[in-house]
Formats: C-alpha cells, structure tokens, sequence
C-alpha cells in the first residue's frame, strides 16, 4: 500500500500564495477590461451599431477570378473568356425586397422580354449571400435593371467572367467544359471551393482545373439602402489562372473534325516521335457554350440520353474490339517466338476448322497459300487463327501488354479507359470459367473479349512506327503564367519499349507498307501519292461471330449491330512522323469507310500547308477518289 | 488501495459552489445556442439537443474523475499523455476534416477532437513532470527541456491539422505553468529564441493553405475579408444589443444568420446581441466567480500536485475566456477557440467538464491528506 507524503519540499507554500494573489490581480483586471470594451460597444456605440444592424449594410462579394487560356500548340486561341451579365437579389427580409421581383417582372413584361427564373425563393437563403435570378442575360435586360434601380431594391446587375469556346464543337470533348461546382463536389471539396464557384467538369478543363481556375478575389463594401455600394471596407483582387497550351494543332484537328463529320467514332493523331497528341476528335460532339450560362433541362437530357454519346471521349473512353489491326501484334509475337518465319506458308481454304466449329475467312473463297507478308496485306484470317492458335493467349497477351494494351495510355485527361487484353488467369477470376481453345482463334483476329481505345491503338502503332518506344500521350505542351512565360512544361514520358528485333520491325513494316500500297491490299482507300502510308485496317463485329457467315452477310442489319470500321497508320515509312487511328461505331468495313477518313487527316498533315499555295495539289486530291472505286 | 477507498469526507466537502457556476454558465449556453438554431421560418435545429446531450455525458464524466483521487489521475499522466498523442496520429493518417481542418476522429458514430482533450493531459502532465521535479530554485533551461518537448510534440501535430487556435492555448498553458513554478530568466530568453529559430523549419511542414492561414492570423490585414468580415458582423451583433439587449431569439443579427461561426467561436456575440450589456456583465461575472474559485481551490490545495493542477485548468478557462470574448469584442485577433461551458461542441464540453471533476477532486480532498 502507497502512502505518499506530498510535502511541499520544493518552495515555500508562501511562495505559490503569493503568486496566485498576483494572478488573480491580473485576471480581474484583464477581464475587467473585456467589461470595459462591452461596454463601449454596447453602451456609447450602441445606437451606431444598431443602426448598421437594421440596414445590414456590410456586404461581401466575391470576385471571380479570370480562367486561363487554353490554345493549340502554334498559340491559336482555343477557349477564351467573356463577360456574363448575371442578375442577383439579396433576400433581406427586413426591407420588403420580395415586391421587387414582381416589379422587375413588370418591366420585363411591358418590354415583352422573359423572366426566366421559376423557382420560389428557397427560405433557407442566407441574407447576405445573393440568389442569381437569371444568368447571362442580355443587354436590353442589364439596360432596364440599371435605369430603375431606385425601384428594385435588393437586385442588382452582376458581371463575372464566363468561359467562350471558340472552336465550338470541334475539341469539345477533348477540352470539356466549365459549370458551377456541385452541391456533393462542394462537401467533398474541404473548404477549398465556396458556393457559386466555377471549375471543369470535364476533359482538360477539369484535369487541370487546379492551374486554370485562379484564385478568388473578393471585396467587403458598404452599400446605402438601395444596396448602392457607399465604401469599399477591403479588397482582394482576384488571380487569373494560368494558360494552358496544347500539343494539339487546331488546323489538323480541323481536318479531323471535318473528316468525321455525321459519322461515330473517334480519330487520333499522335506524335509518333514523342506522343503529343496532334488531334483528337470524338464524334459527334457537342456545344460546350451550352453550359455556361447553365444549360437547361431540356438540352441537358437531350445530350444525356444521345445514344452516341456525345458527351464522352469516345477517343480514351470509348472500348471496341480491335479486329484486324490487332494482327500486326499477333504476328510481331509469332516472329518474336520463332512459331513462324517470313515464308511460313499457311494454306486458307476460307475457313479454319477447330473441333467442330468453324471460323470463317473475311474472304470466303479463300486466299490460297499465304505466307506472312500477304496475310497482312490482304488480312488474310485463317493464317492468324492459325498462328494465333500456336501462340495461345497468354502469349498474345505478353506482347499485347507492350504495345501498351489493356491497361490505360496515361493521357492527360480524366476517364481514360484501358480497354481489356484477356489472359487464362482474367478468365478465371472474373468469368470464373476455364479458357477455352476457341476464344483463342477470335483473339488472334482481335474479337473476342479484346477491347481497346483509339488512343491506345494510335499509341500502339506509333511506338511501332517509331521503331519500338512507348511514349505516354500527352495533350498538354506546357502551362504558362499570365505574363507568358512557361510555368511547367511537359517534356515526353517513355512508358515502355517494345523490345522487337530489327529484323521484325522491318518485315512488319514493309507489310503494313503493303496494306496501303500493294495491289490487293486492304487498305488502299488511305493512299497518298506523294508521302508513303504504312496501314492497317480492322473491321470489329458488333455482334459475336455467326454461325452462318452468308446469312448474316444477306440480313439487313440494323444500324447498331453494324461493324465497327477500324484503320490505324504510320507515315511517311522512313522516319515516321505521325501515327493516326480512326475507328467509327456501326459503319461498315474498315478498308472502305475508315481508311478514306483517315486519309483526309494524313493529307492535311502533309500536304495542308502547300495547299494554301500550290495549285497542283488538286490534282492529287482527286486520284485517290478512282482508288477508291 | 487508499486512494479508492470511500471516504464520506468527500461527500461533506463537495464544492456544490463549483458545481453551480458551471452548470448555470451550461444551463444559458444552451438557451443561447437554442437561440442561434431558432429562425422564424424554419423552426428548431437540433444543436441544443446535442448540446444537452454531451453536457449530460460530460457530467458523467466529471463524477467519475471525481471519484478517482487526483493523485492517482496524475500517477497515470504518462499514460494518458501518450494515449493522448496516439489519437492524435490517428487524427493525422485517419481523421476526417471539416472547414478546411482535418481534426476529427469518429467513434461509434460520434465526431471526437482529440486535440480539445490534449489541453487538459498538458496540465496533467505538466503537473506531473513538476511534481517529480520540484525544485528550491527556478528551473533551468535544462529542466525545462523536457515540459517543452511534452508540448511541442502535441502542438505540431494540432498545428498541422491545422487548429492555430488549440495549439496557441497549448503554448500559453506551458508558458503560465512555466511561469507559475518559476522559471530562470535567461533560460526562458533561450527557449523563446529557440521557439522563433525553429519556426521558418515547422514553416517547411505546413501546405500552402495552411500556410496561408498562419499569415492571415498573424496579420489579419492580409485576409480583409474573411475575418475582417466576421469582426465586423460580431461588432455590429454586439453593439446593437445595447442595455438591454433586443431579447431571447429576437438578435437580428443572429436570426439574419449574418454572423459566422455561430454556435461555436462566436456565440458569446449572439448572447451579448440578445441580451446586451445587463446580461453580458452577468456572464463575466459568472466566469470571474468560475475563475475565482479555481484560484481558491489552488490555494487551499493539500499539497503541489492539487495546486499546480487546480493553477493549470484555472489558466486553460480564464485564457479560453479573455482570448474568445476579447476576439468577439474586435480587441483580439481571430483564433479558433471556444468560449468554455458555452460554446457548441461535445469534445470542447467533455474535457472542460472533466477538468472541473478534477478542480472539484482537488478541492474536497483538501482536508483529508494528511500533510
């Protein structure tokens, strides 16, 4: 049992005693001076105070910063801003402000004009926070607001910066577009965002949102009953966001935009050097203007329940099977693995037995003996189904993986998909059922359970073509300050090599030469005369491989179970500059409908520029069209 | 063991006057909280529900620590000190913010601020570590290393979260306990420095809108806006309420929902709008008896343990108390603490009302340890 005797052996009791008589002195008199100082307010400025209570007449008003530029990689500007005329009613309650909202209605009505705002006046409003009534209204309207102000307490004309796509439709879904933050976003935004605040809600305006937004100003003023401003208390001016410059080159995307047009699908232009990404169209697109005065129900749904989606990426969230254009990474495995050597003769009767399915030839009378060269050229299937089915999918998988396949391309944008490169063990886990040897023969010709984006395909080929680096997308050039100068620069990423011998680059891209060049090839439509194209083309089936090739061959099919049309290219063939892939939903044949497509972009690529000053480029122009016949 | 045994003396000692004090300032709290959740339009939030519920909780708390003698409390302190700083690491890798302030940590359902609790384990251990030092002459630099890092740790941790306003009254509790003992002069100059030398490193610590914060509280000029405004609305709240105030539930101020942090940092300008300069005096006087009394407790403390803690949790209320209402009244910068017994906030009113179980504790065993 402890029994401690707590002395006071340190210093004298006395001591502390007189130490807290001396505290006690100072707490009296320090909290005798918070008495002091109640009473002074209270008693001597009392009046005062009550006064400026009754009129609440300090008011707090945030100024909104400017966001950023954003502009393609020669500084065309892209998205600007411009000034948006909002007009907003503060709720006090003490001072009848309510009858003010009937009286604008009166004026708007006597002027004809339309009062857009509905909705009663919610009661939880705070007094001092304004309620935008309307946004972005017109001159006419601002113009009445102002003269009658007297008559309207309580409302007023707000001017903030609002976010002007000039391009319009044409990088939409690329570059996303702006809207007042959400009510979960706010709770989840720690403080960091306030009510009203305008962020990017897609695209590039909201993956780099943090450096395009600014940072809010605001001011604290006294106003008269009118709601007048009388003094400013305090300021702080906003800061604009910096500017955002893209790889993008807005006369190639132009080009893109214009090649797709009523068509789906989705088309990339890639730096085959370094990964920049030159264009990226994703159609159909959508009008980001719509969004900035806050679009309305009605549009909101319409472009909601579009079943070509015209609000996503479809170039990095769009998934399709890779049909043909996936051969190029069956047959780099093939030679890789020593299964097939260059003259490796596979004989294509039309079809290809395994058990007692058979699968069937894109050519159905067959190709006769095919070695690797003419497989490729002419897309011969069975010499894949047969190579494949040599390889295995695991193996297809490994090399499917390097080319940067079924996982995402890390482009700088939200929502990038990674589409699916399927292997025995994903088959196990998440079909919980066994690999069967058939999945194998689609998988060599790119159906199957494959899927991929179009930048992953673009992605795919340029590091091919570039004679095997992976390079990791990238949209932006560089952020700069306000004053112009380079804030962060994005140099390229390497995210993989394909580690192909020279030896399998060079048969690889001489049959890819062929596709586009030989007689016989697929993809003939993408011939350019004056620069040498290196393709593929890729026909994906919507639905799942019939039985009856001829039947689905005569059956109408409706438009949504149409194939996918694919083409996917390098050029020029020495030292390739650019790689491009067009992929457009439900539309036929790769080789007719997207390699024609992706010609209009190679062209403007190459001969764009000359077009402005030479005349015989016409007559190029028009060649190809008989190669297409 | 002694220290549980029941003794009646306890019971015949029991500082019903304490009690009182703190259960009235309570009791107008929630009136006044009550107040501020009260809109003609909306009816009745349940703030004072809450309130009421964690005074009750609160209370239960304080009888236990009632109960346990403080020597044994203070025996535990390392302990309690070190659980303490735990929570507040969990705070740190788990903890879920609000307001811009990562503080909270969730139990069954309840949102706890560990960092609200740390204030009363420094006195705790403050008192401890002094007790096991006690000294004829004022401490040194040396004996004073050791308090100052049983204080720095836990203030880094609540200034990271960030909380400026706890992890100042920690500062302020170290420097009044400090003072209190008796301390060289020179070896605090060197402590001090040392504190401004180390605080471009702690700067390296911070993010940028922490550090943004610590700017706008050292030089509230910088944020005109922000807190210029709650100034400035807490001053027109105050003023307006004249003599007399403009009565309960009827502070326009208040019921306009013109004032920030209303339950909470500035409740004593709701009170001071509705009931005005009468009822404003009443409260300080209220809090000057509160203070007054754990002066007393300190003083007729059996021994230096009692004494050091009745000074430490007479300090923490009479600094919470002058540093709120001095804010509210526009003589103080605006820091985040509360006013004690009367604000809006559970982990605030458990460790307040424990730290009165344990003044109470010192008191009624004022006459049974024998010296």
């Amino acid at each position: 049992m402890e029994k401690r005797h707590n002395l006071l052996n340190g210093q004298e009791p006395a001591e502390f005693r007189q130490k807290l008589k001396i505290v006690g002195s100072v707490l009296l008199i320090a909290l005798s001076l918070l008495l002091v100082r109640l009473g002074y307010l209270q008693i001597i400025r009392g009046a005062e105070f009550k006064q400026k209570s009754e009129n609440n007449s300090v008011r707090f008003r945030n100024l909104k910063p400017l966001r950023g530029l954003i502009m393609d990689r020669n500084g065309i500007v892209l998205v600007d801003n411009r000034p948006s005329f909002d007009v907003l009613y503060i709720p006090n309650k003490n001072k009848g402000n309510e009858l003010s909202i009937e009286k604008l209605k009166n004026l708007y009505r006597n002027k004809s004009l339309e009062f857009l705002y509905d909705q009663s006046i919610s009661k939880t409003a705070k007094p001092y926070l304004p309620i935008k009534l309307e946004k972005n209204v017109s001159m006419e309207k601002v113009a009445l607001i102002e003269t009658n102000a007297l008559d309207l307490p309580g409302i007023y004309v707000d001017v903030s910066p609002i976010r002007l796509y000039l391009d319009g439709e044409m990088l939409a879904p690329v570059i996303g577009y702006t809207g007042e933050i959400s009510k979960e976003d706010l709770e989840n935004s720690d403080g960091k965002y306030a009510y009203g605040d305008i962020l990017g809600k897609h695209g590039v305006e909201k993956y780099f949102d943090a450096y395009i937004r600014g940072r809010h100003g605001a001011e604290l003023v006294e106003v008269n009953v009118y709601g007048k401003e009388i003094k400013n208390l305090g300021r702080i001016d906003p800061v604009s966001g910096y500017n955002i410059v893209l790889t993008i080159d807005a006369d190639l995307q132009k080009a893109a935009g214009e090649a797709l047009i009523g068509r789906a699908g989705a088309a990339v232009v890639l730096d085959a050097r370094d990964g920049s990404v030159l264009a990226m169209f994703s159609a159909p697109s959508f009008d980001p203007n719509l969004f900035n005065s806050g679009i309305s129900y009605e549009q909101w749904d319409k472009l909601q329940k579009n079943p070509l989606s015209p609000l996503s990426n479809k170039a990095i969230s769009g998934q399709y099977p890779p049909g043909s254009t996936y051969k190029l990474i069956v047959a780099a495995a093939a030679l890789e693995e020593g299964i097939i050597t260059p003259d490796t003769k596979v004989l294509c009767n039309g079809s290809f037995t395994l058990g007692n399915r058979t699968y069937r030839c894109w050519n159905k009378h067959g190709h006769g003996y095919v070695n690797l060269h003419k497989a490729i050229v002419e897309s011969c299937d069975v010499y894949f189904y047969t190579v494949g089915k040599m390889l295995g999918v695991d193996k297809i998988a490994q090399y499917a993986k390097r080319f940067g396949l079924g996982g995402i391309a890390g482009i700088d944008l939200p929502n990038e998909k990674g589409g699916l490169v399927p292997t025995k063990e994903w088959k196990l886990k998440r079909r919980k059922s066994p690999w069967q040897m058939g999945e194998t023969i689609s998988i060599s010709i790119g159906q199957g359970f494959n899927l991929i984006t179009p930048l992953q395909l673009a992605n795919a080929y340029s590091a091919f073509a570039n004679g095997g680096t992976l390079w990791r997308p990238h949209l932006v050039k560089y952020i700069e300050s306000t004053d112009g100068k380079i804030y962060k620069e994005f140099l390229p990423e390497k995210e993989g090599e394909l580690n192909l011998s020279p030896k399998t680059i060079e048969i690889l891209n001489s049959a890819l030469w062929g596709v586009v060049n030989e007689p016989g090839g697929t993809g003939h439509a993408a011939r350019l005369l004056n620069v040498e194209v290196c393709g593929k083309t890729g026909t994906s089936q919507v639905l799942g491989l019939p039985e009856n090739e001829k039947a689905r061959r005569a059956k109408r099919l409706a438009a949504f179970q149409k194939d996918h049309a694919l083409f996917v290219c390098y050029a020029p063939l020495k030292n390739p500059e650019i790689a491009v892939a067009v992929i457009l939903e439900n539309a036929g044949g790769g080789g007719a409908v997207a390699a024609p497509v992706a010609r209009k972009i190679l062209d403007a690529y190459f001969n764009g520029k000359k077009k402005l000053k030479s005349t015989q480029v016409i007559a190029h122009q028009q060649l190809p069209e008989k190669l297409k016949n | 063991m002694i220290f549980f045994k029941f003794d009646r003396r306890i019971f015949q000692h029991f500082d019903w006057m304490l009690l009182g004090l703190v259960l009235c300032v309570c009791a107008i709290g929630t009136l006044n909280i009550y107040s501020t959740g009260f809109s003609a339009s909306e009816g009745q939030s349940h703030f004072y529900l809450k309130q009421i519920q964690w005074i009750a909780l609160g209370l239960i708390f304080m009888m236990v620590i009632f109960f346990i003698d403080y020597r044994v409390i203070i025996q535990g302190a390392y302990v309690i000190y070190g659980v303490s700083i735990v929570f507040l690491v969990f705070v740190f890798l788990f903890g879920y913010a609000a307001h811009g302030s990562q503080r909270w940590l969730g139990i069954g359902g309840f949102a706890f601020q560990p960092s609200e609790l740390m204030k009363l384990v420094i006195i705790i251990t403050l008192t401890r570590y002094f007790d096991d030092h006690k000294s004829n002459e004022p401490y040194k630099l040396k004996e004073l290393s050791v308090p100052f890092l049983i204080v720095v740790a836990p203030f880094l941790l609540i200034l990271k979260q960030p909380d400026l306003g706890t992890a100042l009254i920690l500062i302020i509790l170290f420097v009044s306990i400090v003072f209190f003992m008796g301390v060289d002069w020179k070896s605090l100059i060197i402590v001090l420095a040392g504190g401004l030398i180390s605080m471009p490193i702690g700067w390296h610590f911070l993010k940028d809108y922490q550090r943004e914060r610590l700017i706008t509280f050292l030089n509230p000029e910088n944020d005109p806006l922000g807190t210029g405004y709650h100034i400035i609305q807490s001053m027109i709240a105050v003023g307006s309420g004249e003599i007399f105030g403009k009565g309960f539930l009827k502070g326009s101020q208040t019921q306009l929902k013109f004032l920030p942090e209303q339950q909470t940092d500035f409740i004593f300008s709701v009170f001071a709008e509705e009931w005005g300069f009468i009822g404003g005096l009443v409260l300080i006087i209220m809090f000057i008896a509160i203070i007054f009394w754990g002066l007393k407790i300190a003083l007729q403390a059996r021994d230096l343990l009692g004494t050091i803690i009745a000074f430490g949790i007479t300090a923490l209320i009479s600094w919470e108390v002058f540093i709120n209402i001095g804010m509210v009244l526009g003589i103080l910068p605006v820091v985040g603490i509360p006013l004690p017994f009367f604000s809006y906030g559970g982990s605030a009113m458990l460790s307040l009302l424990a730290a009165i179980g344990l003044l109470m504790n010192v008191s009624a065993r004022r006459f049974i340890l024998q010296r």
